[in-house]
């Protein structure tokens, strides 16, 4: 018990409180998650706030990512400057977006980010390609994806600029039964 | 900590429910139809489990335990004749034998009414539990049907976002085990290709004729097909019967043709059925009903000729019995036998069949028992001597049931080890050498044909029901096939099958194999009742022997072992009194409950319909807030060629300014041709305009055109929330509320008007200032969401909202102001003209105020862009989301009945003919005015000049709408549209 006490100070907790949807305790469980990927980057004393990052391949190698197709995608989303390398601050968002208590339109909107590779804001053909090789392990042919591509903007495209902005995109996932289901990391 | 115990608990589950990680798996590589055939043998695995529980408790135990021990009695043993050969493997082939003589069959059963010290009335056991089988495998069957129903209405296929939800939706982030990320990565491949070749069968287009020639042939090669196999299956029963009455040693061929041929014709016939439907070119889904419907009929067929055939044989052998009953008894009349009483028969009789068998007081059993017993004694041929055994024919039909149902588990298994085993093993070793490639091409890897396979089950399962209460064992015996089928079937489908070429969706929650099973347990308890009822119990067998029907047990039950008081009210409750009100009561019952289910299954449509509707309307509203957001985006990029076209006129001739302004237009708002090629034709009114005022033009107009648009930015802000006050106020009666979601809630306002908007309409222009805001509002409406897009950010919303609605209480000074403005210089025309120049919000906030104020001084230009106002709205979503306005005529035509956008229009229109009668006064004062202005000020003129060139970008196009939907308007009311025509020339008159 007094090890937590001097890893966070009392305000730096509860500030993660307000700022992540976990308790007191998951949080601190999220902390030592984080320190064991890089025990020997992390120190255990975190009032301070030092300005340590976790690479990405330590991130991408934790049991939760490690089968993930968009482990990466998940990464660069989260980490501040786009490179999968995580400060405790980014991680705990992360797992914070993840978990059951998120808002839907939080993760639909983390959700948007991940799915857009290259990060202009729009989901856009391309983005989709990656998307449905990466979730397929590319045992579809190329004319499948592109047909896959093509079906997926027919229908979610509201405005037919052939691709899916933001609104296109949480329009059509809030109404998917199982993307809350899915779209979550448990911890 | 209580979820974490709870999900122990699940996983802990898991591993109870049989074969559960296998079905996944095999789901996992070949999509839910074949899983959805391994869950359904599982769930007849369960199904059979409780039958031979039911079975194995209630008849064969007691039996075992309590009834007479082998070779007590007559039906217990084996004829001496017949113990030499009982060991050879021939005879226990054809189940003769010990296996004849053992529990397996109804002929073992004893007759005593009690056996064993309980007193347990085996007899009333046998004839209950043959019936609870069928009672409890209906209720089983019907219960899980409606379960799956329940099922398949909670999740409605939703169409809409099917590609969307497998692509997006479709990773588990909660996968954190390669194995499992595995089987998701084939399961998510499978559900692509699913949805792709979905998708590609609804775009097949089909020759009809052809298509319905084809299917006609199919149809009848798949008659001809069935009545040869039924025909076949009953010539062999036939033969063998002749065959067995002409010889007497049969060969093991001739003993088994009938089952040999049955499942032969059982494993041939669907392949050649699935020959045919592939000339028929069905949907798949289709393919695999008819398929399925085809081979349960031949099925049906082939059980029913083999029953027919059976029963055909017991008739016979009842008939050769009392033929023999005539003889034995014309033949005890000739011998010494003949000679002896009744009663000394009867004292004879007791102590040769029996051991502690218990007098029994029916008469003909001993009547046969003894010419039997006598020429078994006697031993005179072997035919009689067969006889009493012979005649058992519940126990000849539980044999050949039996025996059909172990030939069938015999070929499955050679089927699946030739077909698919082995053909797999010589395709993948032998491809190499040989002179084509067996894997792609002849050969190839077996498939897992779904169909036939299910309904090989379900074909068994009828065996099983056929025979069960003539053998008891089955369902036991059917156990122990469904174990194995399952081993043999997932490994020979993960080892030696692909999966199949065209996957494609059968739901895990489907009826139709239930419905089958249903048709199927329904269609094989009637020849089991039929014979239960029609036939006469064999004598010298089974528990019901020497009653008259099988059923008169329950009755001999009621009478002797229930008090009387429950006889008689048994009698009452059987009589028609009781029954035929309770039939009737049963018959309104289904119908009401048939007429609830019928209301209910409308009201669901229709609720599905809402949703449907109402998400198709979110779908457009998203479209709209992005067309807006792009109009506005192209506004903007139109000013800066506006501002550079008019540092280019100042030194370019002004006749050039109109086409530049033009072919901005084109490029910029509207790319339609239409457009342009009416943009031409409309030039024409306002081009002397230009003329007239364009030597003055230049520099007022620049420096007076940025100043504007900054107003006009600043203003758009609240006239936006002018507009939303307006449409507050248009919309007022109970929307009020609704006021914080306005937007959210916007399609359905929409609609609302839509609805309001014809019969108001009706009344003309007795209803012209009312409508003039409603009508506004929609518009509003659209600054209203460009407003928003400008700051890109969804959740902006009630935030607007609220300024909005603070800035409602300020709308009245805006308005006030603008009017004062426009008011103001109002002799000196400029303003007014200038006002042309700002966009949208602004005019129709000058439309606004004009209308209660009724400026008719204004109505000439304001009047004018009404239609340019509600078209050049309309007109980029037209080019924008033309998908939705393919018939932008149509749209005009007929407006009622209009899609998506149309709804602008009328309200375009409605507002004309809204502006028109304050025109009609206003006219003489335009012409006034106009002269007034050209010829007060050439700064003025200049102005209107600039203005007006100005606003060609948007307004050329949408002039042209504005004629046409003016000349709409002309043909309701002809003479408005005089009106207005010579409003135009007057306008054009005035200028020059």
């Amino acid at each position: 018990m007094g090890n937590k006490q001097t890893v966070f100070a009392h305000e730096q907790l509860e500030a993660y409180q307000d700022c992540t949807f976990f308790t007191r305790k998951e949080i601190m469980r999220l902390f030592y998650r984080y320190q064991d990927l890089a025990p020997q980057l992390v120190p255990l004393d975190y009032t301070s706030c030092p300005d340590v990052k976790v690479p990405y391949e330590l991130i991408g190698s934790m049991p939760e990512l490690k089968d993930n197709p968009f482990r990466q995608r998940i990464a660069q989303v989260f980490s501040e400057d786009g490179d999968g390398h995580m400060t405790l601050d980014n991680f705990l968002d992360m797992f914070s977006v993840m978990s059951e208590m998120a808002p839907r339109d939080l993760k639909a909107y983390y959700a948007f980010k991940i799915y857009d590779f290259n990060n202009d804001g729009y989901i856009c053909a391309w983005d989709l390609e990656q998307t449905v090789t990466k979730l397929t392990r590319g045992e579809l042919s190329t004319e499948e994806v592109s047909l896959v591509c093509e079906k997926v903007l027919d229908e979610a495209d509201g405005d037919h600029d052939g691709r899916l902005s933001l609104e296109d995109f949480q329009n059509m996932i809030l109404r998917a039964p199982d993307f809350l289901s899915t779209f979550h990391i448990r911890i | 900590l209580w979820r974490k115990f709870v999900r122990l608990a699940c996983n802990f589950m898991v591993i109870f429910i049989p074969w559960e990680m296998r079905i996944k798996k095999i789901e996992s590589h070949f999509g839910s139809g074949v899983a959805s055939y391994f869950i359904f043998l599982r769930w007849l695995f369960g199904i059979n489990i409780v039958l031979t529980i039911m079975t194995g408790a209630f008849i064969v135990i007691p039996e075992l335990i309590a009834g007479q021990p082998f070779g007590s009695t007559a039906s217990k043993t084996i004829p001496k004749e017949h113990v030499v050969s009982a060991q050879d493997l021939d005879t226990v082939w054809s189940l003769g034998g010990y296996l004849q003589y053992s529990v397996l069959f109804y002929g073992y059963y004893g007759r005593e009414r009690r056996i064993g010290r309980a007193g347990y009335r085996l007899p009333l056991a046998y004839f209950l539990v043959g019936m609870a089988v069928f009672a409890y495998s209906f209720i089983i069957l019907l219960k899980k049907m409606a379960k799956n129903s329940h099922n398949s209405l909670a999740s409605v296929p939703n169409e809409n976002y099917t590609f969307c939800w497998r692509v997006f939706c479709a990773w588990d982030y909660l996968i954190g085990n390669p194995e499992a990320a595995e089987s998701k990565t084939a399961a998510i491949v499978n559900s692509i290709r699913e949805a792709i070749l979905e998708e590609q069968e609804k775009k097949k287009s089909k020759n009809l004729v052809v298509t319905i020639c084809l299917r006609v042939v199919a149809n009848i090669l798949v008659l001809l097909s069935l009545a040869g196999s039924i025909y076949l299956i009953y010539f062999v029963v036939d033969r063998s019967q002749k065959l067995e009455q002409s010889k007497k040693e049969l060969t093991l061929w001739e003993k088994n043709e009938v089952s040999v041929v049955v499942s032969l014709v059982t494993m041939l016939a669907p392949s050649a059925f699935d020959l045919i439907a592939a000339l028929e070119m069905y949907h798949p889904r289709t393919t695999l009903r008819f398929q399925l419907a085809r081979v349960l009929v031949l099925y049906l067929g082939n059980l029913y000729s083999l029953i027919i055939a059976l029963l055909d044989k017991v008739n016979s052998m009842s008939t050769e019995e009392a033929a023999t009953k005539n003889n034995t008894s014309h033949w005890i009349d000739s011998t010494i036998f003949a000679t002896r009483t009744a009663p000394e028969e009867e004292k004879w009789s007791t102590p040769g069949p029996g051991t502690g068998l218990p007098r029994n007081s029916t008469w003909a059993p001993e009547e046969t028992s003894i010419p039997a017993y006598t020429l078994s004694e006697a031993n005179k041929t072997t035919v009689y001597t067969q006889r009493p055994q012979d005649q058992c024919w519940e126990t000849y039909v539980g044999q050949e049931m039996l025996k059909l149902s172990i030939i069938d588990m015999l070929f499955t298994v050679a089927s699946i080890l030739l077909i698919d085993f082995f053909r797999g093993l010589f395709v993948r070793y032998l491809s190499d050498y040989w002179c084509w490639d067996l894997e792609s091409k002849f050969p190839e890897y077996g498939e897992f044909k779904i169909a036939e396979n299910v309904l090989h089950l379900v074909y068994n399962q009828g065996m099983i029901w056929m025979g069960a209460f003539f053998s008891p064992c089955l369902p036991a015996f059917n156990v122990l096939k469904l174990i194995g089928l399952m081993y043999l079937r997932s490994w020979a489908v993960l080892t030696c099958n692909v999966p199949h070429q065209q996957v494609f969706r059968a739901s895990r929650s489907n009826n139709f194999y239930l419905a089958m099973l249903l048709f199927m347990l329904f269609l094989c308890m009637l020849p089991t009742i039929f014979a239960i009822v029609r036939y006469k119990p064999s004598l010298n067998c089974g528990p019901f022997s020497g009653q008259e029907k099988m059923y008169d047990i329950v009755s001999e039950t009621i009478e002797k072992d229930f008090p009387a008081w429950f006889g008689s009210m048994v009698g009452y409750v059987s009589s028609p009194v009781v029954i035929l009100p309770a039939v009737l009561l049963l018959f309104m019952l289904i119908y009401y409950l048939q007429s609830i289910a019928r209301s209910l299954k409308l009201s669901n449509q229709q609720l599905r319909m809402q949703i449907q509707n109402a998400r198709s309307e979110d779908k457009k509203k998203v479209a709209q807030m992005v067309e807006a957001r792009i109009q506005t985006q192209e506004e903007s990029s139109m000013r800066l060629p506006k501002d550079s076209d008019l540092g280019s006129r100042l030194s370019s001739a002004h006749s050039v300014v109109p086409q530049s302004n033009g072919t901005v237009v084109n490029l910029d708002s509207s790319s339609s041709k239409r457009g342009r090629g009416e943009t031409a034709a409309q030039r024409t009114p306002p081009s002397p305009q230009s003329g007239l005022g364009s030597p003055s033009a230049p520099l007022p107009g620049t420096s007076k055109c940025r100043p504007e648009q900054h107003i006009n930015r600043c203003l758009r802000g609240r006239s936006a929330s002018a507009g939303d006050r307006h449409q507050d106020r248009s919309c007022s009666p109970g929307m009020r509320t609704k006021h914080a979601e306005v937007v959210r809630s916007e399609p359905l306002f929409r609609r609302d008007f839509q609805q309001i908007d014809p019969p108001l309409r009706g009344p003309g222009l007795s209803a012209v200032v009312p409508r003039g805001p409603r009508s506004c509002a929609p518009r509003y409406y659209i600054i209203n969401e460009r407003d928003s897009r400008q700051k890109i950010h969804p959740t902006f919303w009630p935030e607007r909202h609220f300024r909005m609605d603070a800035l409602g209480d300020m709308v009245m000074c805006p308005r006030t102001t603008r009017q004062g403005v426009s008011w103001a210089p109002q002799q000196g025309h400029s303003p007014q003209l200038s006002e042309e120049e700002e966009d949208a919000p602004r005019r129709e906030l000058v439309q606004w105020s004009l209308h209660p104020q009724s400026l008719r001084g204004l109505q000439g230009a304001p009047h004018f862009y009404a239609g340019d106002r509600s078209e050049s709205q309309t007109l980029v979503p037209e080019h924008q989301g033309r998908m939705h306005f393919k018939s932008w005529d149509d749209s005009f035509e007929a407006p009622l009945d209009r899609p998506a956008y149309g709804h602008k229009k009328p309200r375009s229109r409605n507002f004309q003919s809204a502006q028109h009668p304050p025109k009609l006064r206003g006219k003489p004062k335009v012409e006034p005015s106009l002269t007034e202005s050209d010829s007060m000020s050439a700064a003025s003129s200049s102005d209107q000049q600039n203005g007006s060139n100005d606003q060609y970008p948007q307004v050329t196009p949408s002039q042209a709408k504005f004629r046409r939907s003016a000349g709409q308007l002309g043909r309701r009311k002809p003479i408005s549209r005089q009106e207005l025509v010579a409003d135009l020339n007057d306008l054009i008159c005035s200028n020059v």
